[in-house]
C-alpha cells in the first residue's frame, strides 16, 4: 500500500510544556499566598494589588487557565497530530494560539490585581480581553478542525470526541456569560441582572469546570493511559457511552451552585437532578481507565507516569462522586458558602488536573527531548510531597467547612443562635487554615522538584522538533453517496457531522435551562420600592466589584431560620433586578451583606474599612486604608450611568450630564455630616471610602420597607 | 407577587420532563449503537492510540522513563 511520510510539529508541544510549568508555579505561588492572608492578613504587604480580593481571582484563573490550559493545548497539539495521522492543519494558527492564550495570561495577571475585573467567577476579565480569548478560541478550534478534516487516519478516535466537544462548547459559554456593555477600556456591565445573571454565570460556572477541566482531560486520559500502559483503553464501546452521557448531562447541571437561592426552584430541581446522574458516566470514565492498568499494576509501582496517573483517575473518581452528593439540596444546605467547596474543587484542580499534568509532562519531555528522566528518585519526591500536599490540603477543608457549617445551623434549647457572632465561626477554623497553608506549600514544593527534575531532563537531552512518521493516505468510502457540490462531501464527513450533534446536544442543555428564564424577564418580581443605584452608590458597587468583596461575602439570605435569624428577611429575586452583574457570592468568610444596609452607623463602617481589627477584634479581614486616601473617580460617572441604562436600569435621558453629580456630591455631604456626628471630622467627601459606605449603607434596604410586613411561609412557597 | 412568578411559569414541569426524556433518547441510542457495532471495529479503534505511525529508531525502547 502507498504511504505518506510526514512530520509531527514537536515545538508548539515544547512551548505548551514550557508554559505550563511555569504558569503551574506561579499559579500555586498566588493561591499558596491567598492562603497564608486567611490567617495573617498581613501577608498582603499593605499592597492593594495583591490583597486577597483581587488576589483570589488571579490564582483561579492563573490555575485553570494559565496552567491547565496550557497543560490541555499541550496534550492535545501532541496527541491531536498522532490520532490523526496529519500534522496540524496550520503552523501559524499553533502559534497564534500559544502566543495569544499566554499575552491573555499576561493581561490577566496585569488587570486582575488592579481591579479590573467583573466579578464574575472564572469570568472576571475585562471586555477586551473577553474579545481576544474569543478570538484566540477561534483560532485554535479553526486549527483542530482543520487537522481532522486532513487527517489520514479514518476513524475519530473518542479523546478526539471529547476535544471537539470542548472546543464548541467552551466557546459557546465564553460567548453568553460574557455579554455585557463596555462603560470605559476596563470597565463593563453585565447584560443580565440578578437572578438571570446568576443562572447564566453559574451555567457557565459549572461548565468551565466540566469543559474546560473535564472533558479535554477525560480525552487527554484516554490518549496518555493507554499510551503509558502500553495497551489499550478496557472497553472503548464504553468511552463512547461516557462520552455522550457525559456531555448531556453537564450542560443542565450548573444550577446546583444556587440551590436555596431565589432561583426559581424548577430550574434548582433540574440541576439537581442532573448533576446527581452525573454519578453514573463519570464513574463509567473512571473505572475505564483503571481497569485499562488491568495486568499492569505492577508497572504503576515504578514508573511515575503510570503513578501520577492512578491518583489523577482516583481524584476524578472522588471529585465526581462528592460533587452529586453536594448538589444534594439538603447535603448543600450545609456544605454551600463553606470550605466544603474549596476542599472538593481542589480534589479535582490538584488531584485530577494536576497529576494529570505532571503525568503527561513525566511521559512527553523524555520522549520529546530523546532521552531519559534525569532522575527518578526526585519523581518520587515529587510524587509523595504532592500527594500529602492533597491530603494536608483537604482533610483541614473538610473539617473547616463541615465544622462551621454546623455552627451557623446551632441553636441553643431556648431558640437563639449559639454562635451569633460570625466572627465566632470563623476564628474556631483559622487552625485548619494554617494547616491547609502547609498542604498547599507541600504540593507547590512538590511541582517545584518537578519542574526542576524534567527541566534537567531537557538539558541533558537533544531535543526533536520534528517526528517523521508514516502512514496511508485516507481512502475516501466507495459506498458513502455522493450529491453533488463539495459542501456535502464536507457535511458527510464525520468529523462535521459529530461536531454538530455536540454542538446540539450541548445547545439543547444551555437553551432549555436559560430561555425560560429569558421569558420570565417581565415577571420577574420587581417590588415597587426597589429602585435603582444613586450616582454614589453606583460607584461604591463598582469599589465592591474591584475589591474582590464578593470572594468573601456573600449577598443572598437563604430561607433556613438560622440564616434569617443571624441575617434578616430571606433574598427575594426582585431586589436584585437592578444588579448588574449580580453579586450572590459563593463563599462566605465574612458574613453575609445582603440586608447590612443601616446596621452599623457610617462611622463604624469608615472605622472598619480603615481597620477591621478595631471594630471586630481577631478579624481576619484585611485593612483597606487606600480606600480613605485615593479620589473617588467621579469622571468616571457618566460613562457608567449611561452603560447601565443601556443595559436596561431605568436612569432619565440625559441624568449622567449635570444631575447625577449634583445627586452624588449631596449624598456624600450626607454621609461626611454623619461621619463628623461619629467623631470622623477629618474625612474629604471625594474619597472613594465615602461611594463605598453608601453603597453597603443601602444593601436591602429597598426590600426592608417591602418586606416589613412578614409574608406567611406558604405563600412564598414556589410549588404550593 | 412573589408566588405569581414563581409559579405561574407556564408549563414549568415541562422543562423537566423533557430534559429527562431527551437525556433518555441520547443515551439509548448512543447505547444502542455502540453494541451493534462490530467487536474488530472497537478494537482497532481502541488501538488508535498505539499505532501513531512514528517512525521510530529501534534503540528507543518503552522502559525509556522508567
Amino acid at each position: 500500500m502507498k504511504t505518506e511520510t510526514f512530520r509531527y510539529d514537536n515545538r508548539i508541544v515544547r512551548a505548551f510544556a514550557i508554559a505550563t510549568m511555569i504558569w503551574g508555579v506561579v499559579g500555586m505561588g498566588a493561591g499558596l499566598l491567598a492562603a497564608v492572608q486567611l490567617f495573617w492578613p498581613e501577608a498582603n504587604l499593605s499592597l492593594q494589588f495583591v490583597t486577597f480580593g483581587r488576589l483570589r481571582p488571579l490564582h483561579t484563573n492563573a490555575v485553570i487557565f494559565a496552567f491547565v490550559g496550557n497543560g490541555m493545548f499541550m496534550g492535545i497539539y501532541y496527541s491531536l497530530q498522532r490520532l490523526c495521522k496529519a500534522r496540524m492543519f496550520s503552523d501559524a494558527l499553533s502559534w497564534i494560539n500559544f502566543w495569544g492564550w499566554n499575552a491573555i495570561i499576561v493581561a490577566a495577571a496585569i488587570t486582575l490585581p488592579l481591579g479590573f475585573t467583573t466579578s464574575k467567577e472564572y469570568a472576571e476579565l475585562e471586555w477586551p480581553i473577553d474579545l481576544a480569548i474569543t478570538l484566540i478560541w477561534v483560532a485554535f478550534t479553526v486549527n483542530l478542525m482543520g487537522t481532522l478534516l486532513k487527517r489520514r487516519e479514518k476513524h475519530l478516535y473518542v479523546a478526539i470526541w471529547f476535544y471537539i466537544a470542548t472546543a464548541v462548547t467552551v466557546a459557546v459559554l465564553h460567548i453568553v456569560n460574557s455579554l455585557e456593555i463596555p462603560a470605559g477600556p476596563f470597565k463593563s456591565y453585565s447584560l443580565y441582572a440578578g437572578v438571570q445573571d446568576a443562572l447564566v454565570q453559574w451555567w457557565y460556572g459549572h461548565n468551565a469546570v466540566a469543559f474546560f477541566l473535564t472533558t479535554p482531560f477525560l480525552g487527554l486520559m484516554y490518549y496518555f493511559l493507554p499510551k503509558a500502559a502500553n495497551r489499550p483503553v478496557f472497553s472503548y464501546r464504553l468511552s463512547i457511552i461516557h462520552f455522550w452521557a457525559l456531555i448531556f448531562l453537564y450542560i443542565w447541571a450548573g444550577p446546583h451552585h444556587l440551590l436555596y437561592t431565589a432561583l426559581p426552584d424548577w430550574a434548582q430541581s433540574l440541576g439537581m437532578v442532573f448533576s446527581v446522574m452525573l454519578v453514573a458516566p463519570s464513574w463509567g470514565g473512571m473505572l475505564n481507565g483503571l481497569l485499562t492498568l488491568r495486568g499492569a499494576w505492577d508497572r504503576v509501582r515504578q514508573d511515575p507516569v503510570l503513578k501520577f496517573m492512578v491518583v489523577a483517575v482516583t481524584a476524578y473518581g472522588m471529585a465526581t462522586l462528592e460533587g452529586p452528593a453536594l448538589s444534594i439540596k439538603s447535603v448543600n444546605s450545609l456544605s454551600h458558602y463553606t470550605d466544603w467547596t474549596i476542599a472538593h474543587v481542589h480534589v479535582g484542580a490538584l488531584g485530577w488536573n494536576g497529576f494529570m499534568i505532571f503525568s503527561m509532562l513525566y511521559w512527553l519531555v523524555p520522549r520529546l527531548w530523546n532521552t531519559e528522566l534525569h532522575s527518578l528518585k526526585l519523581a518520587n519526591w515529587h510524587f509523595w510531597l504532592g500527594l500529602l500536599g492533597i491530603m494536608f490540603y483537604a482533610v483541614p477543608m473538610y473539617w473547616a467547612g463541615i465544622t462551621q457549617g454546623l455552627m451557623w445551623k446551632q441553636f441553643t434549647p431556648d431558640g437563639f443562635l449559639q454562635y451569633p457572632n460570625f466572627l465566632e465561626t470563623v476564628l474556631q477554623i483559622v487552625p485548619m487554615y494554617r494547616l491547609r497553608a502547609i498542604g498547599g506549600s507541600l504540593y507547590l514544593i512538590g511541582t517545584v522538584i518537578g519542574v526542576y527534575n524534567l527541566t534537567r531532563t531537557m538539558r541533558r537531552g537533544a531535543f526533536e522538533p520534528e517526528t517523521e512518521a508514516q502512514a496511508a493516505p485516507r481512502v475516501e468510502e466507495e459506498s458513502a453517496p455522493r450529491l453533488a457540490g463539495h459542501w456535502h462531501r464536507w457535511i458527510e464527513s464525520k468529523a462535521v457531522l459529530f461536531t454538530l450533534l455536540a454542538t446540539v446536544a450541548i445547545l439543547i442543555g444551555g437553551a432549555v435551562e436559560i430561555v425560560p428564564m429569558y421569558l420570565i424577564r417581565s415577571n420577574v418580581p420587581t417590588l415597587s420600592s426597589v429602585k435603582p443605584y444613586t450616582p454614589l452608590e453606583v460607584l461604591g458597587r463598582d469599589l465592591y466589584i474591584r475589591e474582590g468583596c464578593v470572594g468573601c461575602h456573600s449577598q443572598m439570605i437563604r430561607p433556613f431560620r438560622s440564616e434569617t435569624e443571624r441575617y434578616g428577611e430571606y433574598s427575594k429575586a426582585g431586589e436584585y433586578v437592578f444588579d448588574h452583574p449580580f453579586l450572590w457570592g459563593s463563599k462566605r468568610t465574612g458574613p453575609d451583606l445582603q440586608r447590612v444596609g443601616g446596621k452599623y452607623p457610617d462611622a463604624w463602617h469608615y472605622n472598619h474599612m480603615e481597620d477591621p481589627r478595631s471594630t471586630s477584634p481577631g478579624s481576619i479581614m484585611p485593612p483597606y486604608p487606600w480606600l480613605l486616601t485615593q479620589r473617588l473617580d467621579t469622571n468616571a460617572l457618566p460613562a457608567r450611568i449611561a452603560a447601565l441604562r443601556r443595559v436596561g436600569v431605568p436612569y432619565p435621558p440625559g441624568f449622567e450630564h449635570g444631575d447625577a453629580q449634583k445627586q452624588l456630591e449631596a449624598q456624600a455631604a450626607t454621609i461626611i455630616e454623619s461621619l463628623r456626628q461619629g467623631s470622623i471630622t477629618n474625612a474629604p467627601a471625594d474619597r472613594e471610602i465615602i461611594g463605598l459606605i453608601a453603597y453597603l449603607q443601602r444593601l436591602g434596604t429597598d426590600a426592608k420597607t417591602a418586606l416589613a410586613t412578614p409574608i406567611p411561609a406558604i405563600a412564598l412557597n414556589p410549588n404550593p | 407577587m412573589i408566588r405569581n412568578v414563581l409559579s405561574e411559569i407556564g408549563g414549568v414541569g415541562l422543562y423537566g420532563i423533557v430534559s429527562i426524556c431527551l437525556f433518555f433518547l441520547v443515551f439509548t441510542g448512543a447505547l444502542a449503537w455502540t453494541l451493534l457495532q462490530r467487536r474488530s471495529l472497537m478494537a482497532d479503534m481502541g488501538g488508535l492510540p498505539l499505532a501513531d505511525g512514528e517512525v521510530r529508531k529501534p534503540s528507543e525502547g518503552e522502559s525509556r522513563h522508567e
